[in-house]
């Protein structure tokens, strides 16, 4: 069991999972390997601009009902903030039911990195809280508060006293990882440490962790023929939500790289089953991911029932999609478990990838029982999923060389700009949907019709690719693909 | 309440950001000895989240960075970052590079002027500046990156000044959401008054505008207080003089008032200029004949005004909006830290168009995004005493809360892409009248709507959101 929820700090996937961020072969050998503890990490001599584990910290926990973080940082640490946050002025909402993610900082200064700044931090923790009062305050630290030594848990402490909530500091320095999932998981530490409690009673709930609950009102009416209310642990999630999902009968994650940490510390606090070795994606996915559901309860009948009515209703679709992409060849780059999800998804479709890259690979999670792999390497056992693959934070340098080197018809990915680079060689790219809106047939569905609409008629793209100049030399366009890796003494 | 300054809402990102305005010059390849996700921080802040948009020639995903890490605070990174430097010298096309420290690596001590210095033989080169954010913003940053091209790359002339030549400054790229347009649209008018605008960012400039800069009559500082400090530079190391105009011009009044300021400083055609300026005119007008109708022709667009922006921004619009819109200014909120010393004169010209019943308003200089909408909270019903807001992504919420017509000025600007939008000039008063209605009739109704509106339901439970996100 990973999860220490005792100590005030979330250890970093690398040290916790033994997670890598570099890496060139197949899909089997990464499983094999990670299964067996021998993983390791390729470094680079060349690099570029990656993401940060402090944001999706914050982000997070920002996202959350009732919550303020203080962020003990430069100011500049939280400028992304509003990349998470515009989208509450567009939600369909009545006027006044929404309200920004509270996020105050201490906006460090040159003084305070030779004097320190705990004071400081004290007085924006009191000043926030007489703002906005909120329910719990989380305080995350960060590169520069780490480095000039602050004692940030200290004062969370003290302050809990003092203002009579929860205030708890979540570890969110950027420097610690090179795996901006760290920092989902310094978020699930610190949203554990404030609001999980162990339950001895059992509920007919299922905890879903995720970014957002889209989707759910397509997937409840499945959930509750097994007798289950789904509980979204998603952004706006409630100091109440949190609570139920203390009494779930188990727990499901959106990937690995975001919902392990809390389903794990689910699981370690709460007695709540985490199910993670099958998702809940595409048919095949989802069949495996019910019918574990189903008999941890004891109502296998009624799952065969609806896995049943699910592919009578969707596979047509699917199987029009499938003649429409006869032949295409994809390529993936994605987070550590839709990379491998998305390999598979497309296997259902017939459809061959050519190349998946991971942003990062976890061999193992937080789950109880390590007798159960991850999701990727339970495919490679169970239905010999293999895929040529590479593992990089984000290059998109190394990306566009694979890129170029397969010539895909279309490239899946969402967000860190892989899609961007295939659209300007004339490749389409679609912003793959991950979570409850991609869970089943129907999640199968929608996607080959997105993916079958995507790579018919690019005619805005080919004639963009004619006029795209790449910044390169000739020295990058002759490189082979996985070139930056530092050779090993 | 506590007296405690906050800092809520950025309206500024990190120092490193300011590496965007080397990224708006083409070819200027920017190398970051900073952490990770240090430059995310900065391109969510102006990018994406500010239109939408990436650099180009270099895209976010392709800057360079040594993506400091924990061993580097233990063993120092400028071994890396030579190495780095080295390798994106010999794989990107680029005219020059310019190396940047973050936070971490200027605490743990890593010397980048040293790396830099090792590049000295190198046919690009290469320059080297310090953006910690604990320093300051990304304001402070835009300034650094071009004191550094100006102390360690441009030569002084050795020809006599370029007759109408003249550079442009004030502008921060990126951080300006329509910096770009902006620069497009004020090229075209000056080249229309007989000058010879020298622009350095956007496409087709690059080394060679920049070589261009000793060699300018006069320099023209289009902004607040942005880029004095670099006139002032200019001024000294090549002998440029310098005409600082307070703003970007946006409308009638405020454009043809920098035309004729132009005319007179740099001695040009009055005659070509008062065409211009009649010709530009009469269109306009021909446009607000149309829209009569929908612009206080029985409408009710709220004339109280709300700002929470940049002073760039906030002068821009607050210029044009009390002397072209009829709007009153309430309460104005200046949220990119200005120095002390620049306060008054953002004050003064705020306050300087007048009109009938004019009363005075309050000015906030703060770092807190957030202070605006805390000040319209104060008023439970906004109903009884409508206003306008015009500030950034942050506060469209607020305006959508009270129902108040709302105008992204200021980034962060991310609900819609920009693309060649600019409020600038004559055709700038007609981008902001389709914008600014368009708005406001979908936040009023009005009285003879045939429409019934469900009362029973009350804002009071937080809907669950979905947050845009990436994983």
């Amino acid at each position: 069991m990973a999860v220490n929820l005792k100590v005030s700090e979330s250890a970093t996937r690398e040290n916790r999972l033994g997670s890598i961020t570099g890496y060139n072969g197949t899909l089997f050998e990464l499983a094999k390997s990670g299964c067996a503890g021998c993983l390791q990490n390729k470094k680079r001599t060349f690099q570029t601009t990656s993401n940060c584990a402090h944001t999706h910290c914050i982000n997070q926990l920002a996202g959350l009902a009732g919550t303020l973080v203080v962020d003990h940082a430069p100011g500049g640490c939280s400028a992304s903030q509003i990349c998470f946050s515009a989208v509450k002025s567009r939600i369909p909402a009545p006027p006044g039911t929404l309200q920004h993610a509270r996020v105050i900082s201490t906006d460090l200064n040159e003084t305070d990195t030779i004097f320190g700044a705990l004071d400081k931090l004290r007085d924006r923790v009191r000043a926030a809280y007489d703002r906005h009062h909120p329910r719990e305050i989380y305080i995350a630290t960060s590169c520069v508060s780490a480095i000039i030594g602050e004692d940030v848990n200290s004062v969370a402490d003290e302050l809990t006293q003092e203002l009579g909530i929860p205030v708890v500091m979540a570890s969110a320095e950027g420097l610690r990882s090179k795996i901006w999932a760290s920092g989902f998981d310094a978020y699930c530490h610190a949203a554990s440490r404030a609001r999980l409690k162990p339950k001895n009673e059992r509920n007919n709930t299922i905890n879903y962790i995720g970014f957002t609950n889209l989707g759910q009102d397509k997937v409840n009416p499945l959930f509750e023929r097994l007798g289950l209310e789904l509980i979204a642990l998603t952004a706006t999630a409630s100091i109440e939500d949190f609570d139920r999902a203390c009494s779930s009968v188990a727990s499901f994650g959106q990937c690995g790289a975001q919902s392990s940490y809390l389903c794990g510390a689910l699981e370690d606090v709460c007695d709540v089953r985490y199910f993670q070795h099958h998702l809940p994606y595409g048919g095949i996915g989802f069949e495996r991911f019910f019918r574990d559901i189903a008999k941890h309860i004891g109502r296998e009948e009624d799952a065969e029932a609806v896995i049943a009515e699910e592919k009578a209703k969707y596979m047509p679709i699917i199987e029009e999609n499938k003649r429409r992409l006869k032949g295409k060849r994809v390529f993936i780059a994605l987070g550590a478990s839709f990379a491998y999800e998305y390999t598979r998804l497309l296997k259902e479709l017939d459809i061959e990838t050519v190349h998946a890259v991971a942003y990062h690979y976890d061999p193992k999670l937080d789950n109880a029982n390590q007798e159960e792999k991850v999701a990727a390497a339970t495919d490679v056992i169970e239905l010999k999923l293999d895929v040529e693959t590479s593992v990089n934070d984000g290059q998109a340098v190394e990306t566009l060389q694979l890129i170029r080197k397969y010539q895909p018809d279309a490239v899946l990915t969402r967000g860190h700009d892989a899609g961007s680079w295939g659209v300007v060689e004339g490749i389409p790219a679609l912003g793959c949907e991950i979570g409850l809106i991609l869970m089943g047939y129907r999640g199968l569905a929608m996607f080959s019709t997105a993916l079958a609409d995507l790579v018919t008629n690019n005619n805005m793209l080919k004639n963009l690719a004619k006029h795209y100049k790449a910044p390169f030399s000739a020295n990058y366009d002759n490189l082979a693909p996985h070139s930056f890796y530092r050779k090993v003494v | 309440m506590s007296e405690c300054k906050l800092y809520e809402q950025n309206r500024t990102c990190c120092a490193l950001g300011g590496i965007f305005t080397a990224l708006a010059i083409e070819k200027v390849l920017p190398v970051l000895h900073a952490g990770p996700g240090c430059h995310s921080q900065s391109g969510g802040f102006l990018g994406m989240a500010n239109g939408f948009t990436a650099p180009v020639t270099y895209p976010d995903s392709a800057v360079p960075s040594t993506n400091f890490c924990e061993e580097d605070v233990v063993f120092g990174g400028a071994d890396r970052l030579r190495k780095l430097t080295e390798e994106a010298l010999k794989y990107y096309n680029a005219d020059l590079a310019i190396i940047a420290s973050g936070c971490t690596s200027e605490i743990v001590g890593d010397n980048i002027g040293e790396v830099a210095g090792n590049f000295e033989d190198s046919d690009v080169p290469v320059l080297h500046v310090s953006l910690p954010g604990f320093k300051g913003n990304n304001v402070w940053g835009h300034s650094q990156v071009l004191n550094a091209i100006i102390d360690q790359y441009l030569t002084p002339r050795e020809v006599k000044a370029n007759k109408g030549q003249v550079n442009i400054f004030g502008i921060v790229p990126y951080f300006d959401p329509y910096w770009f347009s902006t620069l497009e649209k004020l090229e075209r008018l000056l080249l229309d008054l007989g000058l010879k605008p020298n622009i350095i960012y956007g496409p087709g400039k690059g080394i060679a505008a920049l070589n261009r800069v000793p060699d300018a009559e006069f320099n023209l500082i289009l902004a607040p207080w942005t880029d004095l400090d670099i006139a002032e530079k200019l001024k000294e190391k090549f002998g440029t003089p310098y005409l600082h105009y307070p703003c970007v011009p946006v409308g009638i009044s405020e454009t043809t008032d920098f035309i004729h300021e132009l005319v007179k400083y740099a001695d040009l055609d009055i005659n070509n200029a008062e065409e211009i300026i009649k010709k530009s005119e009469s269109r306009i007008y021909y446009y607000l004949q149309q829209q009569a109708k929908a612009w206080y022709g029985g409408s009710m667009m709220p004339k109280r005004l709300f700002v929470n922006a940049s002073a760039a921004a906030a002068l821009s619009f607050v210029r044009f909006a009390i002397r072209d819109m009829n709007f009153i200014p309430y309460k104005v909120f200046i949220t990119e830290d200005v120095p002390e010393e620049r306060q008054t004169y953002i004050i003064e010209k705020l306050k300087e168009p007048k009109y009938d019943g004019w009363q005075d308003f309050d000015v906030v200089f703060t770092t807190d995004g957030g202070a605006c909408d805390i000040e319209i909270k104060k008023v439970k019903d906004w109903s009884l005493s409508r206003a306008t807001l015009f500030g950034t992504t942050w506060d469209e919420l607020t305006a959508k809360n009270n129902a108040f017509p709302f105008l992204a000025i200021s980034a962060p600007s991310g609900n819609d892409v920009i693309i060649d939008k600019s409020y600038f000039g004559y055709d700038g008063e007609l981008v902001f009248m389709r914008d600014l209605y368009n708005d406001s009739i979908r936040k009023f109704l009005g009285s003879g709507a045939v429409a019934k509106l469900d009362v029973a339901k009350t804002p009071s439970v937080e809907r669950k959101v979905q947050a845009a996100h990436v994983c």
